[in-house]
């Protein structure tokens, strides 16, 4: 590359400089730093201050707007998504940083801009893929098979469950293997309901498994059931990147944060190999570069495949890493779809605290795995609950209050009414295809001139009939605890029965890891086959797209290959 | 279970300073937790008598009536006039001239279409007169909801998709009041349930910190009874 006018660059070389700093980029500097290594980390937006970002424990009249937001923006649609006491910092669409979507596709992208990413806020579900999850392709001959398998990774499950402190039960169940739990807390009584329905249904139903420890940890303090995970946790009983690894990595005196640092691109040499990055310091808005022996991506699955695309030069005419033309191909999200229902066992039950460890206590894993054959779609989904006593909150009832009118008779519904209610979401998993991915769009930059994605995307009949079977388990579900199943939401009938891709917010893929250089970008270690010091360490490496939430996965995988990228330097390979 | 502190019967605010304290006895987060406190007692701000900065006290009073009518007091709570809804109302529409323009016109329309009805303000009518405006505004919207559903069926079909006639909305004489009433009903409502009124309204017992968590099994025998599974 050639070096722009702009640039004030820093003399300083650090050992790796990591790109985002969400699971993969905390996992990569935690064990980076721990092995001694001096590290620079980039992070798009500004530094978390947990006191002010984290709305845990507040009530709505601890604001004049009782969460509606300034000026009442919520009533608009123009909230902050999942509300204003959710700790998300940034959101489907980013003043000044857009992307664009091909016609006839739909795709919304989820971007986080502060340190720790989406880790502040996500739903901490923490599954580990099953043995079969990693060779797809050898059991029903869709998709790829990964270029590792279980018995690689394990290892580092066991170590990211054990850093980042996971709760759940030893189950024995081969389509969810078990990990390093603390204990889990009881079900509560809606749930019970609906395991109580799974046993006659023949669905597992088995205690959830959260990124939330129930033990003092590492200085954390154990959860106290306050039920608020999402809205950043104060005391970091959740996980999230920045409290557990970064500010921990920051401590040890190994570690340079720099935030507000938009990378460009990735900087080589004429030898093949990365020398750095260059970012845009959104504070000066002026180009900056970091040095760095080794450079880790680690920005989002989109954000990293962005990156690695626009690092384009004459040796690579179509971005780094790319010889294989598969950069943005086989992008993945996760099969969405819920259904809700009333139970009348549950009305007028003595009120009891629901908060528990935030989320449900239980959940129910993919129970067919081995019955694929009488199925019409090939690959599985877990099921999360919803239901309980939550805090009343701004929006919350008014479609109850156009059911019933006004007045004694409306107040008395809903007061009756509150609690009885249950929901299903299915997260399923799709089959990559050759239809959905993303480019750069050549006519279109952000506000900091880089250029921006298009997003390409279609679920195919593999995920409509999945979602089909979904929606008919969950009304089996709450007709068997004597419930009534509810109409569908609006945003359901928009997106006639299947969720609108990207807004499971579980995008992967974009950058896979095989064996082969000649169709995939990565190897088994989330180096990249062209450039020996180049890593990516987030979704963007995944093959394949299971059914369970990709989090705990990329802490494994960025584990792994951190332990691998330091043994390559000591050799001095990298 | 573990060395935290025991706090089930604390309220919020002493919830929170002894969060503060737990982790400073453990050492860490000490920094975050104090500022916690601080941030959460600044927000604690004495409360004056409210001052209307929206609406002329006509509109106020009208807002106030409503509030009443809307979620009025009984023997479990009280009303959304109590829980603080024409100050939220008020709040909004200081900060937002689009929920100003609703509630202004909304407001005169009530007024016009009393004075037709009855020859009175809704504030000055009987109050068997401000219900039976409110009964025609819900039922009218009942009306106009199934229209719109019959409408998006015809619009869906694929054998009326040419006719466009079906999809004309017929008019209803309420409909400018129906949208006025949807609006101050929801705000109306979340500003009720949104307080500690409503929370009691609602018996909502959560926002705290347990040292361990527990199901009653007296609520789990309740709802087991009633279940299929009895």
């Amino acid at each position: 590359m050639e070096p722009m006018p702009q640039n004030t660059s820093s003399q300083e070389v650090y050992d790796a400089v990591v790109v985002g700093s969400g699971a993969g980029g905390g996992t990569a500097v935690h064990v980076l730093t721990a092995k001694g290594l001096k590290v620079a980390l980039l992070e798009a937006g500004p530094m978390l201050d947990v006191a002010t970002e984290f709305k845990e424990h507040k009530v709505p009249t601890d604001y004049d707007h009782r969460g509606a937001e300034e000026g009442g923006k919520s009533y608009f649609g123009q909230g902050k998504p999942f509300g204003f006491f959710s700790t998300t910092s940034g959101g489907w669409q980013l003043e000044g940083e857009p992307y664009t979507v091909g016609e006839g596709s739909q795709f919304q992208w989820f971007r986080s801009r502060i340190l720790g990413g989406r880790t502040n806020h996500y739903g901490r579900m923490s599954f580990r893929f099953a043995e079969y999850d990693f060779k797809p392709y050898d059991k029903d001959g869709l998709g790829f098979n990964w270029p590792i398998s279980y018995q690689d990774i394990a290892p580092y499950y066991d170590k990211a469950e054990e850093f980042i402190g996971v709760a759940g039960t030893r189950e024995n169940v081969p389509s969810c293997p078990d990990g390093k739990f603390h204990a889990a807390p009881p079900p509560k009584v809606h749930e019970m309901l609906v395991k109580k329905a799974c046993d006659k249904l023949g669905i597992i139903c088995i205690a959830n498994r959260r990124a939330v420890i129930t033990k003092n940890l590492n200085g954390r303090a154990a959860c106290h059931y306050c039920g608020q995970c999402g809205r950043g946790c104060q005391t970091a009983s959740a996980y999230s990147s920045a409290q557990v690894q970064v500010f921990p990595a920051m401590k040890t005196g190994k570690l340079k944060v720099f935030d507000l640092a938009m990378v460009r691109e990735v900087l080589t040499d004429n030898n093949g190999k990365a020398t750095g990055v260059l970012y845009i310091d959104k504070k000066t808005r002026t180009e900056k570069i970091i040095k760095a022996k080794v450079v880790v991506l680690a920005a989002s699955a989109c954000e990293s495949t962005r990156i690695l695309l626009n690092s384009k030069s004459k040796e690579f005419p179509n971005g780094l890493a790319n010889g294989s033309g598969m950069l943005g191909r086989y992008l993945m999200d996760t099969v969405g779809f819920g259904l809700s229902g009333t139970v009348p066992a549950l009305e007028g039950m003595p009120h009891y605290n629901t908060d528990g460890y935030g989320g449900a206590h239980l959940f129910m894993p993919w129970w067919l795995w081995d019955k694929h054959n009488k199925l019409d779609f090939p690959r599985g989904y877990h099921i999360e609950i919803g239901g309980g006593y939550g805090m009343p909150s701004v929006g919350g009832y008014h479609g109850a209050a156009r059911r019933f009118g006004y007045g004694a008779n409306m107040k008395s519904k809903i007061r009756e009414s509150y609690g009885t209610s249950i929901g299903f979401a299915g997260r399923g998993e799709m089959i990559p295809n050759i239809h959905s991915y993303c480019e750069l769009d050549p006519n279109v930059v952000d506000k900091w001139g880089i250029p921006v994605l298009k997003f390409h995307f279609k679920w195919t009949d593999y995920e409509w009939k999945q979602a089909r079977h979904m929606e008919k388990t969950f009304a089996d579900i709450i007709t068997t605890m004597g419930g009534k199943v509810s109409g569908l939401s609006a945003s359901q009938r928009e997106s006639q029965g299947i969720s609108i891709p990207g807004t499971i917010i579980h995008e992967v893929g974009g950058a896979r890891m095989g064996k082969s250089a000649k169709d995939s970008i990565l190897n088994g270690y989330c180096q990249t086959h062209e450039m020996k010091n180049l890593f990516v360490m987030d979704g963007a490496s995944f093959a394949s797209n299971p059914d369970k939430n990709p989090t705990l996965t990329i802490n494994a995988l960025a584990w792994r290959a951190c332990d691998y990228l330091a043994e390559e330097m000591k050799k001095g390979n990298v | 279970m573990s060395n935290f502190v025991p706090l089930e019967t604390l309220d919020r605010r002493s919830l929170i300073r002894t969060i503060a304290l737990g982790l400073t006895a453990l050492g860490t987060l000490d920094v975050e937790a104090a500022q916690h406190v601080h941030t959460e007692t600044a927000a604690e701000k004495a409360k004056g008598p409210y001052k209307v900065k929206t609406f002329t006290p006509a509109e106020y009073k009208t807002l106030q009536r409503l509030a009443v009518l809307i979620v009025p007091p009984d023997s479990v709570s009280g009303s959304a006039l109590d829980a603080g809804a024409p100050e939220f109302i008020d709040t909004l529409a200081s900060q937002n001239q689009q929920i100003a323009d609703i509630f202004h016109g909304g407001l005169a329309w009530l007024d016009a279409e009393m004075r037709k009805r009855y020859s009175s303000t809704f504030v000055a009518a009987k109050p068997e007169q401000q219900t039976q405006m409110l009964d025609a505004l819900v039922e009218a919207g009942r009306e106009l909801a199934e229209r719109q559903n019959e409408e998006l069926v015809y619009q869906k079909s694929p054998i009326y998709k040419d006719f466009t006639g079906y999809t004309v909305r017929r008019a209803n004489e309420l409909g400018a009041g129906v949208a006025f009433f949807d609006w101050v009903r929801k705000m109306t409502v979340d500003a009720f349930y949104t307080s500690p009124i409503g929370f009691k309204d609602l018996n909502y017992i959560g926002n705290r910190a347990l040292s361990r968590y527990v199901v009653p099994a007296e609520a789990m025998d309740y709802a087991m009874k009633r279940s299929p599974f009895a």
